[in-house]
Protein backbone atom coordinates (compact mmCIF):
# COMPACT_ATOMS: atom_id res chain seq x y z
CA UNK A 1 0.00 0.00 0.00
CA UNK A 2 1.36 3.35 -1.00
CA UNK A 3 1.35 6.34 1.13
CA UNK A 4 -1.32 7.77 -0.74
CA UNK A 5 -4.13 5.25 0.55
CA UNK A 6 -2.74 5.36 4.08
CA UNK A 7 -4.19 9.75 4.37
CA UNK A 8 -7.16 8.32 2.17
CA UNK A 9 -7.92 5.51 4.89
CA UNK A 10 -7.77 7.71 7.64
CA UNK A 11 -9.58 10.69 5.98
CA UNK A 12 -12.76 7.86 5.12
CA UNK A 13 -12.10 4.77 6.55
CA UNK A 14 -15.73 4.12 5.21
CA UNK A 15 -15.06 5.01 1.61
CA UNK A 16 -12.05 3.31 1.73
CA UNK A 17 -13.70 -0.07 2.99
CA UNK A 18 -16.58 0.53 0.26
CA UNK A 19 -14.79 0.72 -2.38
CA UNK A 20 -12.55 -2.18 -2.08
CA UNK A 21 -15.58 -4.55 -1.10
CA UNK A 22 -18.24 -3.59 -4.27
CA UNK A 23 -20.16 -6.68 -3.95
CA UNK A 24 -22.70 -7.03 -6.90
CA UNK A 25 -26.16 -7.89 -6.49
CA UNK A 26 -26.30 -11.42 -8.68
CA UNK A 27 -29.30 -10.16 -10.71
CA UNK A 28 -29.21 -10.98 -14.21
CA UNK A 29 -31.82 -8.69 -16.49
CA UNK A 30 -30.73 -9.16 -20.16
CA UNK A 31 -27.97 -10.70 -22.42
CA UNK A 32 -25.65 -8.67 -20.34
CA UNK A 33 -25.46 -11.12 -18.08
CA UNK A 34 -23.42 -13.29 -20.33
CA UNK A 35 -20.31 -11.09 -20.15
CA UNK A 36 -20.26 -11.82 -15.76
CA UNK A 37 -18.94 -15.15 -15.75
CA UNK A 38 -15.91 -14.45 -17.32
CA UNK A 39 -15.47 -11.56 -15.58
CA UNK A 40 -16.11 -13.23 -12.01
CA UNK A 41 -14.25 -16.55 -13.13
CA UNK A 42 -10.71 -16.66 -13.50
CA UNK A 43 -9.60 -15.43 -16.63
CA UNK A 44 -10.66 -11.72 -15.57
CA UNK A 45 -10.91 -12.79 -11.87
CA UNK A 46 -13.62 -9.81 -10.41
CA UNK A 47 -11.37 -10.43 -6.76
CA UNK A 48 -8.78 -8.68 -7.63
CA UNK A 49 -10.78 -5.71 -7.11
CA UNK A 50 -13.10 -6.51 -4.53
CA UNK A 51 -15.95 -7.14 -6.53
CA UNK A 52 -17.71 -10.15 -5.55
CA UNK A 53 -21.39 -11.39 -6.95
CA UNK A 54 -23.56 -11.87 -4.04
CA UNK A 55 -27.10 -13.32 -3.77
CA UNK A 56 -29.14 -11.47 -1.69
CA UNK A 57 -30.01 -7.54 -2.32
CA UNK A 58 -29.39 -7.30 1.50
CA UNK A 59 -25.95 -8.19 1.12
CA UNK A 60 -24.94 -6.41 -1.65
CA UNK A 61 -23.93 -2.72 -2.63
CA UNK A 62 -23.24 -2.52 -6.52
CA UNK A 63 -26.04 -2.79 -8.70
CA UNK A 64 -25.13 -3.69 -12.32
CA UNK A 65 -28.37 -3.60 -14.68
CA UNK A 66 -27.12 -5.62 -17.47
CA UNK A 67 -29.03 -5.67 -20.30
CA UNK A 68 -32.61 -4.25 -21.39
CA UNK A 69 -35.34 -3.88 -19.22
CA UNK A 70 -38.39 -5.21 -19.77
CA UNK A 71 -41.57 -4.17 -17.53
CA UNK A 72 -41.50 -7.07 -15.79
CA UNK A 73 -37.48 -7.03 -15.18
CA UNK A 74 -37.98 -3.27 -14.00
CA UNK A 75 -40.96 -4.19 -10.93
CA UNK A 76 -38.03 -6.94 -9.35
CA UNK A 77 -35.14 -4.15 -10.40
CA UNK A 78 -36.72 -1.65 -8.03
CA UNK A 79 -38.11 -4.25 -5.30
CA UNK A 80 -34.62 -5.28 -5.27
CA UNK A 81 -32.81 -1.70 -5.06
CA UNK A 82 -34.99 -0.74 -2.64
CA UNK A 83 -33.86 -3.94 -0.22
CA UNK A 84 -30.65 -2.67 -0.69
CA UNK A 85 -28.62 -1.18 2.10
CA UNK A 86 -27.04 1.87 1.80
CA UNK A 87 -24.44 2.93 0.07
CA UNK A 88 -25.59 1.59 -2.54
CA UNK A 89 -24.22 2.21 -6.60
CA UNK A 90 -25.74 1.42 -9.93
CA UNK A 91 -24.54 0.84 -13.07
CA UNK A 92 -26.23 1.13 -16.35
CA UNK A 93 -24.61 -1.90 -18.22
CA UNK A 94 -24.61 -1.78 -22.27
CA UNK A 95 -26.30 0.76 -24.27
CA UNK A 96 -30.02 -0.60 -23.63
CA UNK A 97 -30.20 0.98 -20.16
CA UNK A 98 -28.70 4.29 -21.46
CA UNK A 99 -31.47 4.71 -24.18
CA UNK A 100 -33.19 1.84 -25.02
CA UNK A 101 -30.49 0.59 -27.06
CA UNK A 102 -31.52 -1.70 -29.99
CA UNK A 103 -35.18 -2.01 -28.15
CA UNK A 104 -35.88 1.86 -28.72
CA UNK A 105 -38.96 1.24 -30.25
CA UNK A 106 -40.31 -2.31 -28.00
CA UNK A 107 -43.25 -1.83 -26.47
CA UNK A 108 -42.48 -3.14 -23.28
CA UNK A 109 -38.82 -2.45 -22.73
CA UNK A 110 -38.27 0.92 -20.55
CA UNK A 111 -35.61 3.56 -22.66
CA UNK A 112 -34.12 5.57 -20.03
CA UNK A 113 -33.07 3.73 -17.07
CA UNK A 114 -32.30 6.95 -14.59
CA UNK A 115 -35.70 7.44 -14.54
CA UNK A 116 -37.22 5.08 -12.46
CA UNK A 117 -33.38 4.85 -10.35
CA UNK A 118 -30.85 6.79 -9.61
CA UNK A 119 -27.89 5.54 -12.00
CA UNK A 120 -24.16 6.11 -10.85
CA UNK A 121 -22.60 6.05 -14.15
CA UNK A 122 -23.04 3.87 -17.22
CA UNK A 123 -20.93 1.36 -19.36
CA UNK A 124 -21.51 1.77 -23.14
CA UNK A 125 -21.12 -0.78 -25.71
CA UNK A 126 -23.27 -4.08 -27.04
CA UNK A 127 -21.48 -5.82 -25.57
CA UNK A 128 -19.06 -4.18 -23.33
CA UNK A 129 -16.09 -6.40 -22.72
CA UNK A 130 -15.16 -7.25 -19.43
CA UNK A 131 -12.64 -4.81 -19.19
CA UNK A 132 -15.01 -1.99 -19.48
CA UNK A 133 -16.59 -3.69 -16.26
CA UNK A 134 -13.08 -3.13 -14.44
CA UNK A 135 -12.97 0.96 -15.67
CA UNK A 136 -16.01 1.46 -14.35
CA UNK A 137 -15.13 -0.56 -11.59
CA UNK A 138 -11.89 1.88 -11.01
CA UNK A 139 -14.45 5.42 -11.66
CA UNK A 140 -16.72 4.38 -9.33
CA UNK A 141 -13.45 4.24 -7.02
CA UNK A 142 -12.22 7.70 -8.01
CA UNK A 143 -16.24 8.83 -7.81
CA UNK A 144 -16.37 7.20 -4.30
CA UNK A 145 -12.91 8.93 -3.36
CA UNK A 146 -14.06 12.31 -4.15
CA UNK A 147 -18.02 11.68 -2.37
CA UNK A 148 -20.01 12.00 -5.84
CA UNK A 149 -21.41 8.36 -6.42
CA UNK A 150 -24.38 9.31 -4.29
CA UNK A 151 -27.43 7.94 -6.28
CA UNK A 152 -28.82 6.34 -3.03
CA UNK A 153 -28.96 10.33 -1.48
CA UNK A 154 -30.58 11.39 -4.93
CA UNK A 155 -32.98 8.93 -5.25
CA UNK A 156 -33.96 9.70 -0.98
CA UNK A 157 -34.44 13.51 -2.14
CA UNK A 158 -36.37 13.27 -5.42
CA UNK A 159 -38.06 10.07 -4.16
CA UNK A 160 -41.37 12.25 -5.68
CA UNK A 161 -39.88 12.40 -9.06
CA UNK A 162 -39.07 8.95 -9.41
CA UNK A 163 -41.96 7.44 -7.64
CA UNK A 164 -44.03 9.45 -10.22
CA UNK A 165 -42.18 7.57 -12.98
CA UNK A 166 -42.32 4.38 -11.51
CA UNK A 167 -46.24 4.68 -11.05
CA UNK A 168 -46.92 5.59 -14.29
CA UNK A 169 -45.80 2.29 -15.71
CA UNK A 170 -45.95 -0.25 -13.39
CA UNK A 171 -48.62 0.96 -11.05
CA UNK A 172 -49.24 -2.64 -9.69
CA UNK A 173 -46.33 -2.69 -7.93
CA UNK A 174 -46.69 -4.18 -4.42
CA UNK A 175 -44.99 -0.57 -2.90
CA UNK A 176 -47.45 0.99 -4.05
CA UNK A 177 -49.99 -0.49 -2.72
CA UNK A 178 -52.77 -1.49 -5.15
CA UNK A 179 -55.16 -4.54 -5.27
CA UNK A 180 -54.49 -7.24 -8.14
CA UNK A 181 -57.27 -6.76 -10.60
CA UNK A 182 -56.21 -7.18 -14.22
CA UNK A 183 -56.89 -11.34 -14.59
CA UNK A 184 -58.85 -12.41 -17.46
CA UNK A 185 -58.38 -9.20 -19.06
CA UNK A 186 -57.90 -9.08 -22.69
CA UNK A 187 -60.88 -12.53 -22.64
CA UNK B 1 -46.77 -42.95 -46.37
CA UNK B 2 -45.21 -40.89 -49.42
CA UNK B 3 -46.75 -37.21 -49.65
CA UNK B 4 -49.08 -38.25 -52.74
CA UNK B 5 -50.95 -40.89 -50.21
CA UNK B 6 -50.80 -38.43 -47.19
CA UNK B 7 -52.95 -35.37 -49.65
CA UNK B 8 -55.00 -38.39 -51.14
CA UNK B 9 -56.27 -39.33 -47.54
CA UNK B 10 -56.13 -35.42 -46.05
CA UNK B 11 -58.68 -33.85 -49.10
CA UNK B 12 -60.52 -37.37 -48.27
CA UNK B 13 -60.87 -36.78 -44.83
CA UNK B 14 -61.49 -33.37 -44.27
CA UNK B 15 -64.15 -31.54 -46.00
CA UNK B 16 -62.92 -27.88 -48.58
CA UNK B 17 -59.29 -29.05 -47.25
CA UNK B 18 -56.75 -28.41 -50.23
CA UNK B 19 -53.22 -30.06 -50.55
CA UNK B 20 -49.73 -29.11 -52.47
CA UNK B 21 -47.18 -30.76 -51.85
CA UNK B 22 -44.14 -28.24 -51.82
CA UNK B 23 -40.97 -30.32 -51.99
CA UNK B 24 -40.65 -33.66 -50.90
CA UNK B 25 -40.96 -33.77 -47.05
CA UNK B 26 -43.18 -30.89 -47.25
CA UNK B 27 -46.91 -30.43 -47.42
CA UNK B 28 -49.17 -27.56 -47.04
CA UNK B 29 -52.27 -27.78 -45.86
CA UNK B 30 -55.52 -25.33 -46.04
CA UNK B 31 -58.40 -25.71 -44.65
CA UNK B 32 -61.55 -24.05 -43.35
CA UNK B 33 -61.49 -22.25 -40.13
CA UNK B 34 -64.28 -25.08 -39.04
CA UNK B 35 -61.96 -28.15 -40.40
CA UNK B 36 -58.83 -27.58 -38.34
CA UNK B 37 -59.10 -29.27 -35.62
CA UNK B 38 -60.67 -32.66 -37.39
CA UNK B 39 -57.48 -32.10 -39.67
CA UNK B 40 -54.96 -32.03 -36.73
CA UNK B 41 -56.64 -35.25 -35.22
CA UNK B 42 -56.63 -36.86 -38.43
CA UNK B 43 -53.13 -35.69 -38.79
CA UNK B 44 -52.37 -36.86 -35.48
CA UNK B 45 -53.33 -40.49 -36.16
CA UNK B 46 -51.47 -41.02 -38.44
CA UNK B 47 -48.27 -40.47 -36.73
CA UNK B 48 -47.94 -36.82 -37.26
CA UNK B 49 -47.68 -36.84 -33.29
CA UNK B 50 -45.07 -33.71 -32.70
CA UNK B 51 -47.07 -30.60 -33.03
CA UNK B 52 -43.77 -27.66 -33.61
CA UNK B 53 -45.48 -24.39 -33.03
CA UNK B 54 -48.54 -22.90 -33.99
CA UNK B 55 -48.05 -19.11 -35.61
CA UNK B 56 -50.33 -16.36 -36.29
CA UNK B 57 -49.88 -14.02 -39.72
CA UNK B 58 -51.44 -10.74 -39.77
CA UNK B 59 -52.98 -10.06 -42.99
CA UNK B 60 -54.21 -6.61 -42.34
CA UNK B 61 -55.00 -5.89 -46.13
CA UNK B 62 -57.22 -8.74 -46.56
CA UNK B 63 -58.85 -8.82 -42.78
CA UNK B 64 -57.51 -11.63 -41.68
CA UNK B 65 -55.35 -13.70 -39.33
CA UNK B 66 -53.83 -16.97 -40.42
CA UNK B 67 -52.82 -19.54 -38.10
CA UNK B 68 -50.24 -22.48 -39.05
CA UNK B 69 -49.95 -25.15 -37.22
CA UNK B 70 -46.57 -26.87 -37.98
CA UNK B 71 -46.59 -31.14 -37.46
CA UNK B 72 -43.64 -33.40 -37.44
CA UNK B 73 -44.15 -36.78 -38.29
CA UNK B 74 -41.07 -38.84 -37.39
CA UNK B 75 -41.61 -41.98 -38.77
CA UNK B 76 -42.10 -40.41 -42.05
CA UNK B 77 -39.89 -37.42 -42.30
CA UNK B 78 -42.67 -35.28 -43.48
CA UNK B 79 -43.55 -31.88 -42.40
CA UNK B 80 -47.38 -30.46 -42.54
CA UNK B 81 -48.11 -26.76 -42.61
CA UNK B 82 -51.55 -27.04 -41.68
CA UNK B 83 -52.95 -23.33 -42.50
CA UNK B 84 -56.36 -21.55 -41.36
CA UNK B 85 -57.74 -18.33 -41.61
CA UNK B 86 -60.09 -16.15 -39.16
CA UNK B 87 -61.37 -12.81 -39.67
CA UNK B 88 -59.78 -10.25 -38.10
CA UNK B 89 -62.96 -8.53 -36.71
CA UNK B 90 -63.34 -11.10 -33.33
CA UNK B 91 -61.17 -13.49 -34.18
CA UNK B 92 -62.24 -17.11 -32.98
CA UNK B 93 -62.19 -20.54 -33.19
CA UNK B 94 -61.68 -23.88 -31.58
CA UNK B 95 -59.00 -24.64 -29.44
CA UNK B 96 -56.44 -27.51 -30.11
CA UNK B 97 -55.70 -28.21 -26.64
CA UNK B 98 -57.36 -31.74 -26.48
CA UNK B 99 -55.68 -32.87 -29.06
CA UNK B 100 -52.10 -31.61 -28.73
CA UNK B 101 -51.92 -30.71 -24.72
CA UNK B 102 -49.22 -28.20 -25.19
CA UNK B 103 -50.95 -26.00 -27.86
CA UNK B 104 -52.38 -24.50 -24.66
CA UNK B 105 -49.29 -22.63 -24.20
CA UNK B 106 -49.08 -21.17 -27.93
CA UNK B 107 -52.59 -20.00 -28.24
CA UNK B 108 -52.42 -18.30 -24.82
CA UNK B 109 -49.13 -16.61 -26.67
CA UNK B 110 -51.15 -16.00 -29.53
CA UNK B 111 -54.02 -14.66 -27.62
CA UNK B 112 -51.96 -12.15 -25.65
CA UNK B 113 -50.03 -10.97 -28.80
CA UNK B 114 -53.12 -10.83 -31.84
CA UNK B 115 -56.10 -11.38 -29.25
CA UNK B 116 -57.47 -14.36 -31.30
CA UNK B 117 -59.64 -16.32 -28.88
CA UNK B 118 -59.56 -20.04 -28.81
CA UNK B 119 -62.72 -21.13 -27.45
CA UNK B 120 -62.19 -23.97 -25.04
CA UNK B 121 -59.06 -23.36 -24.35
CA UNK B 122 -59.10 -23.06 -19.76
CA UNK B 123 -56.09 -20.47 -19.29
CA UNK B 124 -56.09 -17.41 -21.63
CA UNK B 125 -54.48 -15.60 -18.70
CA UNK B 126 -52.08 -12.71 -19.13
CA UNK B 127 -48.89 -14.84 -20.31
CA UNK B 128 -45.48 -12.77 -20.97
CA UNK B 129 -46.86 -9.06 -20.51
CA UNK B 130 -46.96 -7.96 -17.04
CA UNK B 131 -49.74 -5.97 -16.83
CA UNK B 132 -50.51 -4.94 -20.97
CA UNK B 133 -53.21 -2.54 -20.66
CA UNK B 134 -53.12 -1.73 -24.76
CA UNK B 135 -54.62 -3.55 -27.76
CA UNK B 136 -52.70 -6.88 -28.54
CA UNK B 137 -48.89 -5.64 -29.67
CA UNK B 138 -48.44 -7.89 -32.42
CA UNK B 139 -51.37 -6.64 -34.46
CA UNK B 140 -49.57 -5.10 -37.73
CA UNK B 141 -51.75 -2.03 -37.04
CA UNK B 142 -50.85 -1.28 -33.53
CA UNK B 143 -48.69 1.47 -33.34
CA UNK B 144 -45.21 0.80 -31.87
CA UNK B 145 -43.54 4.09 -32.14
CA UNK B 146 -46.51 6.32 -30.39
CA UNK B 147 -47.20 3.60 -27.81
CA UNK B 148 -43.76 4.16 -26.58
CA UNK B 149 -43.36 7.73 -27.07
CA UNK B 150 -47.09 7.88 -24.98
CA UNK B 151 -45.70 5.70 -22.75
CA UNK B 152 -42.44 6.06 -21.98
CA UNK B 153 -41.65 9.34 -23.05
CA UNK B 154 -38.45 11.01 -23.61
CA UNK B 155 -38.13 13.31 -20.84
CA UNK B 156 -34.12 14.16 -19.77
CA UNK B 157 -33.15 12.84 -16.66
CA UNK B 158 -33.55 14.77 -13.15
CA UNK B 159 -29.81 14.30 -12.46
CA UNK B 160 -27.26 17.06 -13.22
Amino acid sequence: MDREEILKMLKSPANWGQKYSLWVVYFCTGCGVIEIPPVITSRWDAERFGVLPMATPRQGNLFLITGYVSLKTLGAIIRTYDQMPDPKYVVGFGSCPVNGGMYWDSYNTIKHLDKYLPVDGWIAGCMPRPEAIFMAVVHLWQMIDKGIATGYKRYKENYGYYERNQREILPHLAKFGRVETTAGRNS
Amino acid sequence: MSEEDLKKAIEQGVDAATTTVQKKGRLVVTVPKAGAVSALILLKARGFEHLSAISCTDWLEQGEFELVYHLWSYADRIHVMLKTRLPRENPRTVTASPVFRHAQTYEREIHEMYGVHFEGNPRLTPFLLDHWQGPPPMRRDFDTRQYVQDTFGSIPSVEE
